[in-house]
């Protein structure tokens, strides 16, 4: 008889806001244990800086020094950071590094194949492909420039609020360059999307791992109408507008050679009334670019179901909507999800990652008097991300609301200063539920 | 000497964008607009050119205008004489190019003459859709790929870009139809301001299509683009003639339409390059505005921008077959070029004064045909001639697009108001211009016009129209808009109106009901028409909330201030 988990544990890492999860799978005569993501963009108060250290050496010591895999879901700084290395080879990633893991898997975006010789899932070669690829590979140019540009004397202008949100999400969208290397060098890669193998199942047996997102370009099209050349084509005007953006701030390009102008602030008296509201309209539309931009990489997120033993664990990344819809618009999908036993709160607990299809379809909600009740995972950090009045906080207060009433939740929030993880136990009980699982 | 008050003044701008190229040149037009003593900006009595760009945080100072003996402003910008290769023309479009005075020229003349041809049309002066008298333009606002119009900011915004690093810039303020488009959407939301507001997939389709009809139409009726297009470059001979096989729907589309949209290298006229195209490459059918491709703002726009053209080339070949034919079946080109400017005119005369018949919310496409027949018929009752309305009929059908039923006669135009009103407690003068006292009157009569309970009821404009027929005669008209408001939660929808709440929609959401209606009196205050779109239509209602819910207008928390800049960006100045 193939061999199978008796029990599985969650470890949910204290990174602020970020994630951080460490999977044990506890089987007769051993463990495995798969870690998914690794980043944070900002530590919880009172952390101490050496904060991601101290985690990457108790993931070490969990998996007594050898990982099986890494999942790295999406490029984002919050869930990548943690895997990045330095010159003396100490840091967090160099330690994740030593563990020595087998596998890493990522999305099919991250495949440095692609850029190249395009052998990509989708439409290989396609200008749609290119696109989408490039406006990627853009989030980095562009959250370069806007943190520059952040510095810069002309941000003065800038609320603090703004300022902030700017800044969140420059620093999340940065370039990680040493993470992305290492990430493709620590291990043999694989590059998933919906419906592929995760590549998982050989190293976890008796468990099954399914890829539901991100869906392939081509995938998206079947659900999206709206997909065209039009938008492949704004992310290189948008990218090099901004590029110019932050170039003209810092004075670099002439506009009119002939007729330089003269600096705002001397302008006549009666054009400082539009000139104020155009500087606060730039700003409002420099964020709304990164927002757009930020909102495609989150929609790069793997999205993975983990079926072990009795247990379903749903683990989707930041992935939103537009990489949810094609998934849950497939009632074979939608029927899997139904007894759903763990969930993990798609990004950091934002507004538009849980999608009501997905959340109202689990079974498992309900009293805590419940019967297996649903147990749900966040990792998150008030305060950071979005604001209440435009209902855009992160975590979104109805949204904590409903997973408090309607689900076991373990959430970082509840973590004390000194509180490394919070841990949830699954034991598995010897009835299978594959009969709910669709057959590929 | 004293100074003489001229009507007109003459400026130099770009007849299409300086991408544009025919003959080896960009081609220029003079454009007439309103005289007005001009102060720096330019500054005039309706527009207020800023030239301040915020990426920079520069400001470029203001042109500012000497004027001749005559009162006349001095365009400093004519262009020079002589073969359009020659070192003077390289010179010129240098110079005017690197100038932000020209660009700032350019805008101001443009937007004056789109403002100047609505109030031509409808016979009064027009404000804006925000409190002010004058519009402001940036012609550089930000560098971006977008030109739009703000309410908010009481202003049009024109980008620029590089298309590629170390490129020379794109201005969006230089492509003449990206200023006609927008200037048109301030305009239209002066006269509707609702039209802006969420509703069904018509109206925002509408919003685009009628800025691409009017920046297209208004290109069309310069004999300068048609003559360019026509010669297709080539160098006209005095006394040219076009042979018959140069001059039929087909040749015609191909010379005209698809060659102007094959110039519009421009990234910013890009929706309408592909508007035009698609004028001429879609196939009419009468179940487009059914599929889920048409229901975004810009594609169902080019849906009416098509039915549009090809009106326009239909009208046009029947003009220049009743043009006399020389020897050879040849036709004179000069007749051929002046007919279509002619038709673009007519045509855009109409589409302008069809906003008067128009509904004051959730206007639909057929809301618009009948509206278009009806101020046609009102002004020109014989049609025989030329067959404009019989044309626009047609092709409208052909797109599936006829008046709306029950609510029009045989020949599309609105019913005619037969109710009995009172107009015992008004008095006749007020109710020419005052809000208040046609209040009164919509008051004291709503249950003649049927006015929903539940809803809050407020009179939006009273706008005299004065126009001359071609028979010499003043049509004077009082334009009258109420609406009717009311905010319910989704969860009412059922009980309160009888509508099925879509699964998209969550329970708290607040749902903004519109209705109202438009009031046309004529010169005895007489209600000639009521235009209505009754609060408590729910086969309309629950089409539009439906729409909306489907589209995420109720599920996604809105980020977007601007509500054009977000429509406008996706497409590049579209």
């Amino acid at each position: 008889m193939a061999e199978k988990p008796t029990k599985a544990t969650i470890f949910t890492y204290q990174v602020g806001f970020g994630d951080c999860f460490l999977l044990r799978f506890d089987y007769a005569s051993k463990q495995r244990h798969v870690l998914i993501d690794f980043g944070t963009t900002k530590l919880p108060e009172g952390a101490s800086k050496n904060h991601m250290i101290d985690v990457a050496n108790d993931i070490g010591e969990k998996c007594g020094g050898r990982l099986d895999a890494v999942v790295a879901t999406h490029r984002h700084a919050d869930h990548i950071s943690g895997f990045a290395t330095n010159a003396a080879g100490n840091a967090s990633g160099d330690i994740i590094r030593g563990l020595k893991p087998k596998l890493v898997v990522q999305p099919w975006t991250e495949n440095p194949k692609l850029a190249t010789d395009s052998t990509g899932p989708a439409a290989t070669r396609s200008p749609a492909l290119r696109g989408y690829l490039q406006s990627l590979g853009f989030m980095h140019s562009i959250a370069s420039e806007l943190t520059q540009m952040l510095d810069s004397p002309s941000a003065k202008t800038f609320t603090p609020a703004l300022r902030e949100q700017l800044g969140f999400l420059g620093e999340d969208n940065l370039s990680n360059a040493s993470a992305v290397k290492n990430l493709m060098t620590m291990a043999k890669n694989k590059y998933v999307f919906h419906g592929s193998p995760s590549g998982l199942d050989a190293l976890l047996p008796g468990v099954k791992v399914s890829v539901l997102g991100p869906p392939t370009l081509k995938q998206t099209d079947t659900i999206s109408a709206q997909r065209s050349k039009d938008k492949d084509e704004f992310w290189n005007l948008a990218r090099l507008c901004l590029a110019q953006d932050a170039g003209l701030s810092a004075g670099v390009d002439d506009l009119f050679p002939h007729s330089p102008g003269i600096p705002g602030r001397k302008a006549p008296l009666d054009a400082r009334w539009l000139a104020e509201r155009l500087k606060n309209m730039r700003t409002e539309q420099m964020l709304q670019l990164v927002r757009i931009l930020d909102k495609q990489m989150n929609n790069t997120s793997i999205i993975l179901l983990i079926e072990a033993g009795s247990k379903k664990l749903l683990f989707p990344g930041d992935a939103q909507l537009e990489n949810w819809q094609y998934t849950l618009n497939q009632p074979k999908w939608l029927k899997a999800l139904i007894d759903v036993d763990v969930y993990k709160v798609g990004h950091h607990g934002s507004t538009n990652a849980t999608p009501k299809s997905l959340w109202n379809n689990f079974e498992n909600r309900g009293k805590p008097s419940k019967k297996d009740r649903l147990q749900t995972v966040m990792s998150t950090l008030p305060g950071k991300h979005g604001s209440e009045d435009r209902g855009t906080e992160v975590p979104r207060i109805p949204l904590v609301k409903a997973l408090k009433s309607q689900s076991t939740l373990y959430a970082t929030t509840d973590l004390g200063v000194n509180d490394r993880y919070t841990q949830l136990d699954l034991k598995f009980v010897e009835t299978t539920r594959t009969a709910r699982f669709p057959k590929k | 000497m004293e100074r003489q008050l001229v009507n007109v003044q003459t400026f130099t701008v770009f007849a299409q964008d300086p991408s544009v190229k025919i003959a080896g040149r960009p081609v220029m037009a003079t454009l007439s607009v309103p005289a007005e003593h001009i102060s720096n900006g330019p500054t005039g009595y309706r527009v207020k050119v800023v030239d301040f760009d915020a990426t920079s945080g520069k400001f470029y100072p203001p042109i500012n205008y000497v004027m001749d003996s005559t009162g006349k402003v001095v365009d400093p910008f004519t262009t020079p004489r002589g073969d359009a290769t020659s070192a003077k023309w390289k010179k010129y479009f240098e110079t005017i190019i690197g100038s932000p005075a020209f660009h700032a020229q350019n805008v101001y003349a443009i937007s004056m003459r789109t403002l100047a041809r609505f109030e031509y049309a409808l016979g009064r002066r027009i404000s804006w859709g925000f409190n002010g008298h004058q519009l402001h333009i940036a012609p550089h606002a930000f560098s971006q790929a977008n030109a739009f119009y703000s309410r908010a900011d009481r202003a049009l915004l024109f980008g620029y870009f590089r298309p590629r690093p170390g490129s020379k810039p794109v201005f969006a303020c230089l492509s003449h139809d990206v200023v006609a488009h927008e200037t048109t959407h301030a305009v239209l939301d002066g006269l509707r301001q609702r039209f802006m507001e969420p509703s069904g997939p018509d109206q925002a389709g509408f919003h685009e299509g009628f800025a691409d009809i009017v920046a297209l139409l208004s290109v069309f009726a310069l004999e300068e683009t048609i003559a360019a297009l026509l010669s297709d470059g080539r160098k006209l001979k005095e006394n040219a003639t076009l042979k018959q096989k140069d001059v039929t729907w087909d040749a015609l589309s191909e010379s005209t339409l698809l060659r102007l949209a094959e110039q519009m290298g421009n990234a910013l006229s890009d929706g309408r390059m592909r508007a035009l195209r698609n004028s001429v490459l879609i196939k009419p059918s009468k179940s487009l505005l059914q599929q889920d491709a048409y229901l975004e703002a810009h594609s169902r726009g080019e849906i009416l921008v098509a039915a549009f053209m090809r009106s326009f080339l239909s009208i046009w070949v029947k003009r220049i077959e009743q043009l006399s034919v020389q020897e050879g079946n040849l036709r004179s080109l000069d007749l051929v070029v002046e007919q279509g400017a002619r038709v673009a005119e007519h045509l855009l005369t109409m589409a302008i004064r069809a906003l008067d018949y128009s509904p004051p919310v959730d206007i639909s496409f057929a809301d618009y045909l009948a509206a278009l027949l009806t101020a046609d018929t009102e002004l020109v009752p014989d049609d025989s001639r030329f067959e404009y309305r019989k044309t626009l009929v047609e092709v409208f059908r052909s797109f599936g697009i006829e008046p709306p039923a029950g609510k029009t006669t045989s020949n599309g135009v609105w019913n005619y108001f037969e109710a009995q009103t009172t107009h015992a407690r008004n008095h006749y003068e007020s109710m020419l211009h005052d809000p208040e006292e046609v209040f009164r009157f919509i008051w004291e009569n709503r249950k003649t016009f049927e006015l929903d309970d539940r809803g809050y009821t407020e009179v939006e404009s009273v706008r005299a129209s004065r126009r001359v027929g071609p028979d010499g005669f003043i049509l004077r008209e009082t334009i009258v808009e109420y609406i009717q408001i009311a905010s319910v939660w989704s969860g009412e929808l059922k009980t309160r109106f009888d509508i099925d709440v879509p699964k998209e929609i969550p329970n708290t959401a607040k749902v903004r009901m519109f209705g109202g209606g438009t009031l046309v009196f004529d010169e005895y205050g007489k209600v000639k028409f009521h235009i209505a779109k009754p609060l408590g239509d729910v086969p309309r209602q629950s089409e539009k909330v439906q729409h909306l819910a489907k589209t995420g207008f109720y599920s996604n928390p809105t980020e977007e201030l601007e509500p054009f800049a977000a429509l406008h960006r996706a497409r590049m100045g579209g």
